[in-house]
């Protein structure tokens, strides 16, 4: 029968896990984001060579489930390191923390779909737009900046609250490199007492609550904006 | 003589669009620019002002000589702070108010301060009658309110020529008379501009010269008189006729 007990007992110690969760998809969201603006850059202005090998990793990353791409960043990016450490680096293949991968896993993974939709949202800005900023003497620069980004923000809210929810979800696979965030902890507590139902519906529940907070918070950013432009 | 474009050629896919268009403007001059739907009226338009690069061609304004084909990028700055365009969608940027569209080209563009740019801006909304509607997005704006604040924001600036690219197509017929009467109103004032049209009574009553554009080539060009009455080549005939049976 399912232990409420242990399910409250429990609960906190799962809860206490969640800064880690939360750290982690934040900061590849944060890298992630940072990749993906230069991707996007590169591609929309079609740099030969670096557009396609771009869009063909891009599309690697999209392909491929993001437990496989964190093993292999776990056991890639040490030897990356040795490889490094022959052309003359100093670096420590040994001592990289376990975090430092799950950031580079979920950071490479984040780029792809940030940048995919990006793209999207910046397609979705009429051009005419850009050409009617250059029209009245605006740099190319300035054009972006004051109208061609702050439309595609809008745009782009959506899809960044989808791509931010997933990886706040993947996040309970980085336990699979001994990172122990809110589903690292459920297994850990569960197997002190053999109750898993009860660990896993705590961990089920503060996921809920997580993902159902920042989805209101997103909703509340892009109604915002809406409102405040009259965007449809 | 302001404006001398000489031997302007563009293509798309192969397909010549602008075929060695030579034309030279002088200021004051209303230019109106008719012809069939394709026959490369717009990219014109484009071409002046760089929204497209043309292939060849050589553009004399503001005592520079530019090639058309390898304008750098501070030849480009400079044609477009000395011209504006109307778009035939308004274009009007959709995350600013009314007043702020009439103001960015002036800061952003041309370097004025923010303040002296808003009182401009305002200025210019209260001549259209549109004052109270400064701080109105354009989605709540109606398309006759939205393409005569584009107008505006082209006029506010200064600019040497004004690019009209057919500033009524996408308009309800019942606000195309009060937009033509605001361009009608900028040239009266001696405001150069090229105007591209479909509406034949504006360049009848209105231009200083007309152009009969077709296949990338100006057909026939003359006053209005000459144009609408006495047409000399018969593409120009043939059109006008088409026009006339229409209507």
């Amino acid at each position: 029968m399912f232990d409420l007990n242990f399910a409250k007992d429990s609960f906190n110690q799962i809860l206490a896990a969640t800064p880690l969760t939360l750290i982690v998809a934040l900061v590849a969201t944060i890298i992630g984001l940072g990749l993906a603006i230069l991707v996007v850059i590169a591609r929309e202005k079609r740099i030969l060579v670096l557009s396609q090998f771009l869009a063909i990793l891009v599309s690697f990353i999209r392909g491929t489930p993001i437990l496989v791409q964190l093993y292999v960043v776990y056991y890639g990016l040490p030897q990356l390191l040795v490889l490094m450490n022959e052309w003359g680096w100093n670096t420590n293949p040994n001592g990289l923390p376990a975090i430092i991968i799950a950031f580079s896993a979920y950071g490479l993974n984040a780029m792809a779909n940030l940048s995919e939709s990006i793209r999207a949202a910046y397609h979705s800005v009429d051009f005419g737009q850009y050409e009617a900023a250059l029209s009245i003497g605006m740099t190319p620069f300035r054009a972006m900046t004051q109208i061609v980004i702050p439309q595609l923000i809008i745009n782009l809210i959506p899809n960044f609250t989808n791509i931010f929810l997933d990886l706040i979800k993947d996040t309970a696979l980085i336990y699979n490199i001994g990172l122990v965030e809110i589903m690292g902890q459920a297994n850990i507590v569960s197997s002190i007492g053999f109750k898993y139902l009860e660990t896993y519906t705590d961990a089920l529940i503060i996921y809920i609550i997580i993902c159902w907070i920042f989805a209101q918070l997103f909703r509340l950013v892009e109604g915002k904006l809406r409102q405040r432009y009259f965007v449809v | 003589m302001l404006l001398k474009i000489t031997d302007l050629k563009k293509q798309f896919n192969g397909q010549q669009i602008l075929n060695g268009i030579d034309l030279s403007i002088n200021k004051g001059e209303v230019v109106v620019i008719i012809g069939p739907s394709g026959s490369g009226k717009t990219t014109l338009l484009r071409n002046l002002n760089f929204l497209e690069q043309a292939d060849s061609g050589l553009m004399e304004f503001a005592g520079e000589k530019i090639n058309l084909a390898q304008a750098t990028k501070s030849e480009i700055q400079m044609v477009r702070r000395k011209t504006a365009m109307v778009f035939q969608n308004y274009n009007l940027f959709k995350n600013k108010t009314a007043q702020e569209n009439i103001a960015e080209g002036l800061i952003y563009g041309h370097g004025e301060n923010a303040k002296t740019a808003n009182q401009k801006a305002v200025q210019a909304l209260k001549n259209l009658g549109l004052d109270k509607r400064k701080d109105y997005y354009p989605s709540q704006l109606s398309g006759g309110q939205q393409q005569r604040i584009g107008i505006a924001r082209a006029t506010v600036l200064n600019p040497e020529i004004i690019l009209f690219d057919e500033p009524t197509s996408a308009l309800d017929p019942e606000l195309v008379g009060t937009v033509l009467k605001d361009i009608q109103q900028l040239a009266e004032q001696g405001q150069t501009m090229i105007v591209v049209t479909h509406q034949m009574w504006f360049a009848r009553n209105v231009a200083s010269r007309v152009l009969f554009f077709a296949d990338g080539e100006i057909i026939e060009s003359g006053t209005p008189v000459q144009i609408f009455e006495h047409p000399q080549k018969q593409r120009t005939k043939q059109f006008l006729n088409a026009l006339a049976d229409n209507y």
